[in-house]
């Protein structure tokens, strides 16, 4: 990092400061409210103008957490990306702490925040931002129940992530292979963009020191070795592992092995560019009558196998601000409409592969408009849904080995899932 | 990490639910601020506190601490929520002899936040600190020692050495990893206490031997913070600051790196950016041993490795002779990680393999994070647009992202189109511009148009532009017409089929002054080929007063006189109707110009002619906004707000909060050289009143426009003027060789062309030197600054110089062409007389060891002082002489 933090503040929605902890004592918190409330004034000023914003020789960086605002302020030249990753590390300790960040959540806990923030930064450099090892010495009451004292960590610990002396009863692992994928269809109907991100979680349960080994399918291994698989290879662009992954190991043999820390954490992460099939399209036919109606006839075809089915679907179809008095028909599932979305929300609770599901709507539209033309923020159709026990790219856990020396039996539990991520079609 | 073994841990004090919640819903509403509230009393409540606590203070019985707590925590939240309940200060301090570790917390942020204001009180204070220092328990110990340091009490930093050095050889890591921060912080509040109690010593002892990495990491930043800033008065400091960047440290640190924490890592990775590596084989090995950070799950340490990556390229394209930024890219896909170090022999390797990590980041992380990823790789892009032309479909933008992501995106877009994906970028460009809301499609309108100047495809791209105009939306007839004048003004061949479009445009239905000034531009320089522009200009300068910006009403007098002067008869109403509104103009500019054309007219016609309607020749490259050397600047902090501002941190941070190793700004200024101290100035006036230029029809523009061709920018011309140094940008920087004529390399030769009249000697002969110097030496300007802060200063003196040099050194041209003739060649120069300040470099003829020297002329008292950095220590004496006598035979015969 190339600069230090001068200092620390949590903001409340109309920016004024709730806590903050001034590191360097070279930006005070009037200041920076000052600042921030000026700049909440100027409505959509911080749309446009970024989350990093200079004034008066400081620098401020905010995100938005709910109705929270954290911020750091600094005079020196800092490393920008990684103090936003630390303002969001931030927000995931409190989280873990205090179950949501939120105003009546920091208003509640002053003193931890307090010491929170100290132990995450010293004199504007980050230190420690991991909950569980922050967890290790910063108690809320809900560990004063606890029992069973930890003993230390060894000083020169070589798993950081994990404290020793963890047991369970029983021993247990789930694994969740989630996949989300993102598209984008431009207004002709041809597919601009479309990736994949998936991510393995894990959340684990077992006593001692686990050593794991995680095997997927072969197309995967052969892929990453290098191998030149035909046809269904999976071309991983970026692989990223949990920092307890041997990386030098997966380098040298392609297997994952790793110690897990305890509790839940994303194992690897991994992005794949490769097109695929829109899972479910949907195509809209919009007929415009000037001040009086707006008809929308949506057909939605799901595009993967009939054993699979999506859940959860829910189709986001825009339609005017002005129009009003919807009358919808829907061959599946129930339509709504949403104001405040300017949309018409169609949820089907589960969409069998292979299928195609109309809907018809009409609405009233002004028969009188303003002057000003209303301009058309032609949104796109939005998509959301969950297909379980189906992954598109076709990654596998083939095993995973636990072996602990205490030598307790363990089963996995594996779980796949692909959803929509950012998933826009700009049919209407 | 070792969170210290507690002998006594106890919980913290917080609750999700607890009193907090209903003390201060006690007073009504929990959202409203008691202090604020009318209804809260506070002077009784603090008093009625102060009862409480002391009546606990002496107290042993069972459960007092359960209610001091209940009380500590009711006064750090009033003081949190802004009352003052400094007047408990004692009381509290009476109530913190426990072994309580959370009571202890919370008097030690009580007691944080008010010592400071009453020095008086934190006296007090500094006795149960201090004794806290000593206690059984490390994690109490660690925080007392934390408390002291941030007490901020000038006065009282003599209590802090005694606690410090005893911290620092604790035995406990936490208690080091506070103390080592505790230093620094001393080192703020008094740095001679610091320096004089030896602490940075005891530091850097830590730092190489602590078994635990986060003191490590903590001593880092604590000696790289004291040593830059110990650097500005001291040498020894600043060799410090260079052993830091040693060999054996980076190594060390490297080997360790998998033990520091994420953020302790990115620290680690910074500093290794810095280091210059001696040869290839250290490069390919820091890289190899650094792969894998590129899959770590923190992108901040992603983006540090980059950073590391990308300077060790830098460093690895120096060696190759090629300048910096001139990469030289081959399409190439690459995949998985690299195992053969060869593979990075290109840079275009080390390319692609960042790539894919950071494009992972511009689409995971959340929108703020896109935001400074994005600010990155536009950085790189611009650096090799080709690298990423591949991938532009990552640039998209998705429907619900913020605005400054979408920004960013579009110029990303912009900066990555090239012949083959231009059709697509443009399409999609064409759906924002339609589609989404007004200022995206502003936005997108002029990324169109800055890619139709890029010269991609400009025939598809006009027809698009032209087909933006019939939408007949005024914001996007509004910035396409500005953007139809300056393609116009680019390829005026395009101006037949623009015209037509424009012609139809009614002026009534363009507000926007920008775009009113382009169209009123358009009329008057294409006023024969628009059938009606007479006519529209003549209702324009009719309704005069309706005009309210300047901008406007400065083109519309001078469009009225170039059509007047094309077709007279048609316009000569409306020139009459310009001038005189123009002559009673409040505006000054408008009033000047306008009786400025009345005197021109009235004097001749002809000559008018030649002033308002010069021929032009079409703008080949409009100013760019940035010089080279900035970029490059910015480039060299890279992973730093300077990427995300698009300026060198020079700009935005003050003297003393630079960071470490800060670029030292003396040697920066010079470098910049004389010519490029105005290109600052130009980029931040350029920054203040447009912040694109590109699209301005401001009038400064106007009249640079046609002329811009040459000064700014186009290196090539000065390269048969500027056959002294062999780089481009170094032709670019030392501006005082553009007024050399031509210089041949034989050293006889120039002292002829000093006309000076003395004789010619042969110096190099003269005192034939055991060292060889090298008479082509390269150096590029980045290079020489890295050396420069790395090498430690081998010999510092003071020369002299004679007084017939001083006679001579009416500019410092002719000092730079004499040492030239030594094989020493200037890199930058500046000042006034009677100080001037140069850099040389020189490199020995046999290898490619360099020397670096400061020197700083005082011409009235004829004296040199002199600093010489050298790769080759040996020989640094040697070259000391040679440089000596070069100096003092300046100007003699």
């Amino acid at each position: 990092m190339a600069g230090a933090t001068s200092a620390l503040f949590i903001l409340d929605i109309k920016g004024r400061c709730l806590i903050s902890r001034n590191y360097r004592g070279d930006v005070t918190s009037v200041q920076a409210e000052r600042f921030f409330t000026k700049l909440l004034e100027k409505e959509g000023d911080v749309e446009s103008q970024g989350p990093v914003r200079y004034d008066d020789g400081v620098t401020y960086m905010f995100i938005q957490h709910n109705n929270v605002y954290l911020m750091t302020a600094s005079r020196q030249n800092c490393n920008a990306a990684s103090l936003i990753l630390f303002l969001y590390n931030v927000v995931d300790v409190f989280r873990c702490y205090f179950e949501e960040l939120e105003e009546e959540s920091i208003r509640d806990n002053f003193v931890v925040v307090y010491e929170l923030l100290d132990e995450m930064m010293d004199f504007g450099y980050p230190q420690y931002t991991d909950a569980n090892i922050l967890s290790e010495f910063i108690k809320t009451d809900a560990y004063r129940m606890e029992v069973t004292q930890r003993p230390p960590m060894a000083l020169t610990n070589a798993v950081s992530w994990r404290s020793e002396g963890i047991y369970y009863s029983s021993n247990e692992v789930f694994l969740d292979v989630v996949e989300s994928v993102n598209i984008l269809v431009n207004s002709n109907g041809q597919i601009i963009r479309s990736d994949v991100m998936g991510a393995i979680k894990m959340r684990t349960y077992l006593s001692g020191m686990p050593e794991c080994k995680l095997g997927l399918n072969d197309r995967v291994l052969l892929e990453a070795q290098g191998g030149t698989t035909k046809g269904k290879a999976i071309d991983m662009d970026d692989i990223k592992f949990h920092q307890c992954v041997r990386l030098a190991r997966f380098d040298s043999d392609r297997t994952i092995s790793f110690i897990p820390p305890d509790g839940s954490f994303d194992l690897m992460t991994y992005r794949i560019s490769t097109q695929v099939k829109p899972l479910i399209w949907v195509e809209a036919q919009v007929v415009r009558h000037a001040r009086s109606r707006v008809e929308i006839m949506v057909k939605a075809r799901s595009q993967f196998k009939e054993r699979s089915s999506a859940n959860h679907v829910e189709i986001e179809l825009p339609v005017p601000c002005d129009a009003s008095n919807p009358n919808v028909r829907t061959s599946m599932g129930r339509a709504k409409y949403a104001p405040e979305k300017d949309a018409l929300l169609w949820k089907i609770r589960t969409f069998p592969g292979n299928k195609e599901y109309m809907l018809a709507a009409e609405l009233r539209l002004p028969s009188v408009t303003s002057e000003e033309a209303v301009s058309d923020r032609k949104a796109p159709i939005r998509v959301k849904f969950e297909i379980p026990y189906f992954t598109v790219s076709g990654i596998q856990v083939r095993f995973l080995k636990i072996i602990e020396k205490s030598g307790y039996q363990t089963l996995p539990w594996v779980r796949y899932l692909t959803v929509a991520g950012e998933y826009e079609l700009r049919l209407i | 990490m070792a969170p210290p073994d507690q002998s006594h841990r106890s919980p913290s004090p917080s609750q999700p639910s607890g009193t907090a919640r209903a003390e201060s819903n006690g007073t009504g509403n929990s959202n409203s601020n008691p202090k604020s509230n009318p209804n809260f009393d506070s002077k009784g409540e603090v008093s009625d506190l102060k009862m409480q606590l002391r009546q606990l203070a002496g107290s042993r019985a069972q459960g007092t601490d359960d209610s001091k707590r209940e009380l500590f925590k009711k006064v750090i939240s009033y003081m949190t929520i802004g009352i003052d309940v400094s007047s408990v200060f004692s009381e509290m301090v009476m109530c913190s002899a426990t072994s309580d570790i959370v009571l202890k917390k919370m008097c030690y942020l009580y007691v944080g936040n008010y010592a400071r204001y009453n020095p008086d009180l934190s006296l007090l204070t500094i006795n149960f600190l201090q004794r806290d220092c000593k206690d059984e328990d490390p994690m109490i110990r660690g925080l007392a020692l934390r408390s002291l340091c941030t007490l901020r009490v000038a006065n009282l930093v003599e209590y802090l050495v005694g606690p410090l050095g005893s911290g620092l050889k604790d035995g406990n890591s936490y208690v080091r990893m506070v103390a080592a921060v505790g230093v620094l912080k001393l080192y703020h509040i008094s740095s001679s206490t610091c320096m004089d109690a030896d602490f940075p010593v005891t530091l850097k002892h830590l730092m190489l031997n602590d078994p635990d990495a986060q003191v490590v990491a903590n001593c880092l930043c604590a000696l790289q913070e004291i040593w830059s800033l110990e650097a500005t008065t001291s040498d020894e400091a600043s060799r410090e600051r260079e052993v830091l960047l040693s060999k054996p440290v980076i190594y060390y640190l490297l080997n360790r790196i998998k033990e520091f924490s994420e953020w302790a890592q990115c620290i680690v990775l910074e500093l290794v950016s810095k280091y210059v590596p001696t040869d290839s084989n250290e490069i390919f090995d820091i890289m190899n041993l650094l792969e894998d950070r590129l899959q770590h799950a923190n992108g901040a340490v992603v983006l540090a490795t980059v950073k590391v990556f990308l300077q060790l390229t830098l460093s690895m394209t120096d060696t190759h002779q090629q300048g910096p930024g001139k990469l030289f890219i081959v399409q190439g896909q690459h995949q998985g990680p690299l195992q053969d170090p060869q593979h990075y022999l290109h840079p275009v390797q080390v390319y692609e393999r960042i790539k894919a990590p950071l494009l992972t980041q511009v689409s995971s992380g959340s929108p703020e994070q896109s935001y400074a990823v994005l600010s990155h790789l536009h950085l790189l892009v611009m650096r090799a647009p080709i690298l990423f032309s591949t991938d532009y479909k990552h640039f998209y933008c998705q429907y619900n992202e913020p605005f400054y992501v979408k920004k960013l995106k579009l110029e990303m877009l912009t900066a990555v189109a090239n012949e083959s994906n231009t059709y697509e970028i443009v399409t999609e460009l064409c759906e924002y511009a339609a589609n989404v809301d007004i200022p995206m499609a502003r936005e997108s309108i002029r990324a169109v148009g800055k890619i139709a100047l890029q010269q991609y495809d400009v025939n598809a791209i006009v027809d698009r532009l032209l087909q933006f105009l019939e939408m007949e939306k005024d914001y996007v007839t509004a910035e396409t017409l500005v953007l139809v004048k300056d393609l116009l003004r680019k390829y005026p061949q395009w101006s037949h089929d623009c015209i037509a479009v424009v012609g139809n445009i009614s002026s009534k239905n363009v507000q926007e002054p920008k775009a009113k000034a382009a169209l009123i531009w358009m009329l008057g320089e294409y006023a024969q080929d628009m059938q009606d522009a007479p006519y529209v200009l003549e209702s324009l300068a009719e309704n005069w007063d309706d005009e309210h910006s300047a901008e406007v009403r400065l083109h519309l007098l001078t469009a009225v006189l170039k059509c007047f002067l094309r077709r007279p008869p048609e316009t000569q109403k409306a020139l009459g109707a310009a001038l005189a509104a123009g002559l009673s103009d409040f505006h000054q500019d408008v009033h000047d110009r306008a009786l400025f054309y009345y005197r021109l007219l009235q004097y001749k016609v002809s000559v008018a002619e030649r002033v308002a309607n010069p021929p032009k020749q079409a703008v080949s490259v409009f100013a760019d906004t940035q010089s080279s050397e900035i970029k490059d600047r910015i480039f060299d902090e890279f992973n730093s707000l300077a990427v995300v501002y698009q300026k060198p941190s020079y700009m935005f941070t003050d003297k003393e909060h630079r960071g470490p190793f800060a670029f030292s700004e003396e040697l920066g200024n010079l470098s910049i050289g004389a010519e490029s101290a105005e290109n600052i100035v130009s980029a931040q006036r350029v920054e203040a009143n447009d912040q694109d230029l590109l699209l301005s029809t401001s009038e400064k523009e106007e009249s640079r426009g046609p002329s811009n061709n040459g000064s700014a920018y186009s290196a090539p011309s000065y390269d048969s003027s500027a056959p002294l140094v062999a780089s481009h940008a170094q032709s670019e920087l030392v501006s005082l060789d553009q007024t050399l004529p031509q210089a041949p390399q034989a050293s006889s030769a120039f002292d002829d062309l000093l006309g000076l009249g003395f004789a010619v000697t042969p110096a190099p002969a003269a005192s034939p030197p055991p060292l060889r110097l090298n008479a082509k030496a390269v150096l590029d300007p980045n290079t020489f600054q890295q050396k420069w802060r790395q090498l430690p200063v081998s010999t510092s003196q003071e020369g002299s110089i004679t007084p017939q040099g001083v006679a001579a050194l009416t500019t410092p041209q002719a000092l730079l062409r004499h040492m030239q003739g030594h094989f020493i060649h200037c890199i930058a120069s500046g000042g006034q007389a009677p100080n001037f300040k140069f850099f040389f470099f020189a490199q020995k003829a046999e290898e490619s060891s360099t020397f670096l020297v400061e020197c700083i002329i005082n011409s009235s008292s004829c004296k040199a002082q002199i600093k010489i950095k050298a790769d080759d220590q040996g020989s640094s004496h040697a070259f000391v002489a040679l440089f000596q006598s070069a100096l003092s035979s300046f100007g003699m015969s």
